[in-house]
């Protein structure tokens, strides 16, 4: 096909749809185009675009298999360097690009901000990374989240305790004496109050809360207020100095809980293990999104997705985003090419209907939209550091280690 | 009463901390009267220094000191000389917002080499807990409490008994004055931040194999650093140390009664009542060496 041709298809499908928005272009087109909108530079631009990766893979792959419904998926990229700029580029992907669907953000601010343009225009706005609960509780009709959030992770953390950490201490749960603290901003306190939530609903005994400002650089109180209510089961919500502090100073006072659950953040980094040194890492629990240290029976795809990973970018993948963006992304993406059309209700008419059940994407989870188009199935894993490496061990069925507390 | 003292004994270890990192601002805040934002990103700096000379050179993370120092002394003059001196005749605004661009471009220019990962210097044993029965600190916590003293003895001895110490308290009291006695000014303004800059230097040294090094390391120290200097009275160099030993004290008696939530509305309710009642300091109408100068 001639460029100049494709020029005015391209032309043309921007008019027809924005014209007959959701009426369905029903032109054979050679050529979609997604938006991939992510912090590709600034502050967040690594996890940005270690996010952006999983999409990319996705879209490769799709593309190889002879892309949705017969056509090749362009991404094109928007930078939401910050929440004015993922407005911005929201817009001009919609506007100018004339994309189908955006693909997003990593960030839930700028997910937040950008959504709402989506919706506007009607665009369908797939959230692959954000965890704030406010990205999908604003009633919007036309975004869908498909990762697991701050309320998944505290649920993880406190079935991990019912079912694993007290049958493994051969404690009733209700017998162990919980402790929970996190750093102060909208992260920390959002899970430890869904701690708190499920932590009463399984009947656990919460003895100690404690909220601190992420900046501090002294703990020392924290850990003796835990020593002196005797916790046994101390979770953290943090990021990375905090976490490292909180380890370090325990450790020097002599604190030894029965088990330390970190919620993300600093948890599962792996400069953290480093700064703390293996002795003082061993041992200690979190709940995260799903990593690579996984039962492939669970995760089918995870260990393809790695080679592919290290084929194209020349590295091992630097976190599990882009793991969690790739298997929410071919979910979508499947579903699309059965759709009938680009419009964005057929689009919504196919996503709806996904129904994944567990393990059956590389990230282990299932796909089912329910309520305000969160993936009900969305689910956070409980890993373990075992001799230097975070492996997954909770729930069982996709874990690669079994969970060990020694006394 | 073991918990009073196990918390008195951090009170005072993360005062002689904040006594370490506080000295060299008071000396460049009570002396040239820059108030220098980029004061936390100084340490910072030093940190990576620090963490680079003992990482590269297998060296033990004090040995570092003989490169930190200078390199913070050399990195604090040109900051007078390149940035504040230019802006001598400026509004106190416009120098204010120098250092605070500076502390701005500082963080990103760490963030662009080392990335948002923590750099972590090795402790080298310097975390090692010692003690007395069920009261425990660490050694390297000690140290810094200890030199914090003999840093303020021997800036105090410099200021008092040296011919440049007097020439920079002369430039302090009254710069027109120092100037007719035939003092260099803008040389002792230089000298001057260069030597606060250093004392960053020599806290950078003890205060990286305790905390990891990240680009934005040196915005959890400064704030309280502020605080202890004014509390201290501007430029009162003993004051800052002892206004640090209380703040140290504050923070871990509320930190462990009232939370580590509320611990700072323990620590700057109490400096905002100083701030009330006496104005200038807790230390400032005795040693304020800037007091008199228009």
């Amino acid at each position: 096909m001639s460029k100049s041709r494709s020029m005015f298809r391209y032309a043309a499908i921007g008019l027809t749809s924005a014209l007959a928005l959701g009426a369905g272009a029903g032109a054979a087109h050679a050529e979609v185009k997604f938006g991939a909108l992510y912090p590709f530079s600034g502050q967040l631009a690594l996890l940005g675009e270690e996010s952006a990766r999983g999409l990319e893979l996705a879209v490769e792959q799709i593309n190889s298999e002879g892309g949705v419904q017969g056509e090749q998926v362009k991404l094109v990229q928007g930078d939401a360097v910050d929440n004015n700029q993922a407005i911005g580029e929201a817009r001009r992907l919609i506007a100018r690009e004339g994309v189908k669907a955006i693909f997003g953000t990593y960030s839930s601010s700028r997910s937040i901000a950008a959504s709402q343009v989506a919706e506007l225009s009607r665009i369908p706005y797939f959230e692959l990374g954000a965890v704030a609960e406010k990205v999908t509780s604003r009633d919007l009709g036309y975004l869908y989240r498909t990762n697991p959030t701050a309320k998944d992770m505290a649920r993880t953390i406190v079935d991990m305790i019912v079912e694993s950490v007290a049958p493994e201490l051969g404690m009733d749960p209700s017998e162990l004496r919980i402790g929970i603290i996190h750093e102060d901003s909208s992260y920390g306190s959002s899970v430890a109050e869904f701690e708190n939530k499920y932590a009463e609903e399984a009947g656990l005994n919460v003895v100690a809360e404690q909220a601190y400002p992420a900046s501090t650089v002294d703990m020392s109180s924290i850990v003796l207020l835990l020593k002196e209510e005797n916790v046994d089961v101390v979770l953290q919500t943090s990021y990375q100095n905090d976490s490292v502090l909180f380890l370090r100073q325990a450790d020097e006072e002599n604190y030894d809980p029965k088990a330390i659950i970190g919620g993300g953040g600093g948890y599962s980094m792996e400069p953290t293990a480093e700064a703390v040194g293996e002795d003082v890492i061993d041992g200690v629990l979190d709940a995260d999104f799903t990593q690579y240290n996984v039962n492939p029976e669970f995760a089918p795809g995870v260990k393809e997705f790695v080679e592919d990973y290290k084929a194209k970018y020349d590295s091992a993948p630097r976190s599990g985003h882009s793991l969690n963006n790739y298997a929410g992304a071919m979910a979508l993406l499947h579903a699309i090419d059965d759709a009938d059309g680009f419009g964005p209700d057929e689009i919504r008419e196919a996503v709806d209907a996904i129904d994944i059940p567990m393990g059956e994407t590389a990230a282990g989870y299932g796909v089912k939209f329910g309520e305000n188009n969160q993936n009900t199935r969305a689910k956070m894993m409980g890993m373990q550091w075992q001799d230097g490496e975070l492996v997954t061990v909770f729930p069982e069925e996709a874990a690669v280690s079994e969970l060990k507390l020694q006394d | 009463m073991e918990i009073v003292l196990q918390i008195t004994a951090n009170g005072l270890m993360l005062g002689g901390l904040y006594a370490m990192i506080s000295v060299g601002l008071t000396l460049i805040f009570g002396i040239t009267r820059v108030i220098n934002f980029a004061h936390g990103e100084f340490l910072m700096v030093g940190m990576y220094i620090v963490y680079l000379v003992t990482t590269q050179l297998g060296v033990h993370p004090y040995a570092s000191v003989l490169l930190a120092v200078p390199a913070l002394f050399v990195m604090g003059a040109l900051t007078q000389k390149l940035v504040i001196e230019r802006l001598r005749n400026s509004d106190e605004h416009v120098q204010i917002f120098a250092t605070v661009g500076l502390s701005i471009a500082l963080i990103n220019l760490a963030l662009l080499i080392f990335g948002a990962d923590i750099a972590n210097t090795p402790s080298s044993g310097l975390r090692h807990s010692v003690g007395v029965g069920t009261v425990g600190v660490l050694t390297g916590q000690l140290v810094i409490f200890f030199s914090s003293i003999v840093l303020v003895v021997v800036l105090h001895l410099l200021l008092t008994r040296t011919r440049p110490g007097r020439a920079i308290r002369a430039t302090a009291q009254n710069r027109a004055a120092a100037r007719l006695m035939g003092i260099n000014v803008s040389r002792v303004y230089v000298l001057t931040f260069g030597l606060g800059a250093a004392c960053v230097g020599v806290a950078a040294t003890l205060v990286a194999p305790l905390y990891p090094a990240s680009p934005t390391i040196g915005t959890y120290f400064v704030l309280i650093a502020f605080v202890v200097v004014v509390m201290g009275g501007l430029g009162s160099i003993t004051g800052a140390f002892i206004a640090a030993l209380v703040i140290g004290l504050v923070d871990a008696f509320a930190g462990y009664y009232l939370g580590s939530d509320l611990k700072e509305v323990a620590v700057f309710g109490i400096f905002l009542l100083v701030l009330i009642f006496r104005p200038s300091g807790l230390f400032g109408a005795r040693r304020n060496l800037s007091h008199v100068s228009p």
